[in-house]
């Protein structure tokens, strides 16, 4: 099948680059582990908030590999080789989805070793976060799409480290939003990282009721306009990349 | 049987004409060479003809097969080795061939690569990252690549740009003993590659077609010494 044998090749190119392993599975394991040992005085750190905090972190790494893979494939006229062949539009797109689960679950794995490690009980509220998690994956690598669709290799990165940036600052892993302010605290609410991490932490807390239907409607309202932009812009950039 | 018909074969880019009412015809088996200087129209026409832009007007038939109706049977017949090396560059040789095997659903997949790591002499190479590979050898793997489906029709676009001399004669050795098989259509800046491996040669100029004939025949026909001066007297219309 055309898209597993995509998705097979794009999972070795990104597994094969050292940086990838260090940015989505080191950096956030020593941040779990490094501020676990501090008794920082804010809910935000304990590993209940914290660990789902990690998972939302590690994925906007996913951000960046997509968009670098893709960018890259541009560059070096693969997409070109592979625009000739008779490859179709939903094989690249779920092509370069399907690469990226192994990574999400291979990170997520690793984050609740860690976590259950340093003191985080084990449940099966564990299991489900991560199948969720897969589904909020999807949100970070249609955002990869676009910038690698749009940006050349070098620009790419500097583009999604705006997006781990905004995972930083507006979904709340580090601070909770009341302490951004009023006016920057509704802004980071209608964006989509704090309902990502809020419908985690639900899941993974057992404690559903943190889930507001306005976190399920930004997360839902979010991630199928983005991919139906990606896969648009995705779709006009192989023709336009080849004129 | 002819391999590529075109007729009045036009690509606009807004105001722009890429390529003007170009009419082509190219037998099976041939190697064609397409010529010209930067910005002739060459790219774009390679391009069309292998199904990856649409023309903006005029035919084309690739095998009888229309590019706009039969898009997706075209697509199993030809294949292209692109102007920059088109090889996923943390795979291994072995790896990419295996790789576009799948994208071409080969079905004696295993038969055909080995065929292919013989013709190529790519064992040296074959458990080496693409990246790591030299120009030449990049090249070779990147034409090795695009024989995987058997294609009837190949299209080589400056396939030896950039290689040393050595690397460029283990090419043309290699685009040689594909001659006859198949359809190729080369196009390249090298005027002694055209002449030296292509039946005929089309010579183009502003978007147009301007001459096809042997190398031969064009320098007859301009009545100069070689024909790297027939280039140029046709492509700048004997301004030159």
């Amino acid at each position: 099948m055309r898209i597993l044998n995509f998705a097979k090749r794009n999972f070795k190119e990104i597994i094969r680059d050292p940086l990838s392993l260090i940015f989505a599975v080191i950096l956030p394991l020593f941040l779990l582990f490094i501020f676990q040992q501090f008794d920082i005085p804010s809910e935000s750190y304990k590993l209940e908030n914290f660990t789902p905090g990690i998972i939302v972190f590690g994925f906007s790494f996913i951000t960046l590999f997509t968009a670098m893979l893709i960018s890259k494939d541009r560059t070096t006229s693969l997409l070109i080789r592979l625009g000739i062949s008779p490859m179709k539009s939903v094989d690249y797109i779920l092509g370069y989805m399907l690469a990226i689960i192994p990574i999400i679950l291979i990170q997520n794995i690793l984050f609740f070793i860690l976590a259950i490690m340093l003191g985080l009980s084990f449940s099966i509220s564990i299991i489900y976060t991560i199948l969720i998690s897969i589904i909020i994956a999807v949100l970070f690598i249609a955002i990869g799409i676009i910038i690698g669709s749009i940006a050349s290799e070098k620009a790419s990165s500097g583009i999604s480290s705006i997006i781990v940036q905004l995972v930083c600052f507006t979904s709340g892993m580090y601070f909770p939003m009341e302490a951004l302010g009023k006016g920057f605290g509704t802004v980071c609410k209608y964006l989509p990282f704090e309902s990502c991490l809020t419908i985690l932490k639900g899941i993974m807390n057992n404690t559903l009721e943190i889930i507001s239907t306005r976190n399920i409607i930004v997360f839902v309202i979010y991630t199928i306009a983005i991919l139906a932009v990606s896969v648009k812009i995705f779709n006009r950039k192989m023709v336009t990349d080849n004129k | 049987m002819l391999a590529i018909e075109t007729k009045n074969l036009t690509k606009k880019f807004g105001d722009k004409i890429a390529v003007d009412k170009m009419n082509l015809e190219i037998q099976e088996g041939e190697l064609f060479a397409l010529l010209g200087t930067n910005g002739a129209g060459k790219t774009t026409t390679i391009k069309m003809l292998s199904t990856l832009i649409l023309p903006t007007d005029g035919e084309i038939k690739i095998s009888g097969l229309d590019i706009i109706k039969d898009r997706q049977e075209i697509k199993e017949i030809i294949n292209v080795s692109p102007q920059e090396t088109a090889i996923a560059p943390n795979l291994s040789v072995k790896e990419n061939l295996e790789f576009m095997a799948g994208v071409y659903q080969i079905k004696n997949k295993n038969e055909k690569i080995k065929e292919l790591i013989k013709v190529f002499k790519l064992d040296e190479v074959l458990n080496q990252k693409a990246k790591t590979l030299s120009g030449g050898w990049q090249r070779k793997v990147s034409i090795a690549i695009s024989l995987i489906n058997d294609p009837k029709i190949l299209f080589l676009d400056e396939p030896t740009l950039g290689l040393d001399v050595i690397a460029r004669k283990e090419l043309w050795t290699v685009i040689e003993k594909l001659k006859d098989k198949i359809t190729i259509i080369l196009t390249t800046h090298y005027m002694e590659e055209a002449e030296s491996l292509s039946d005929r040669i089309g010579i183009m100029a502003k978007g147009s077609l301007v001459d096809v004939g042997t190398a031969q025949e064009l320098v007859e026909k301009t009545g100069t010494k070689n024909f790297e001066d027939a280039f140029v007297k046709i492509a700048t219309g004997g301004e030159l």
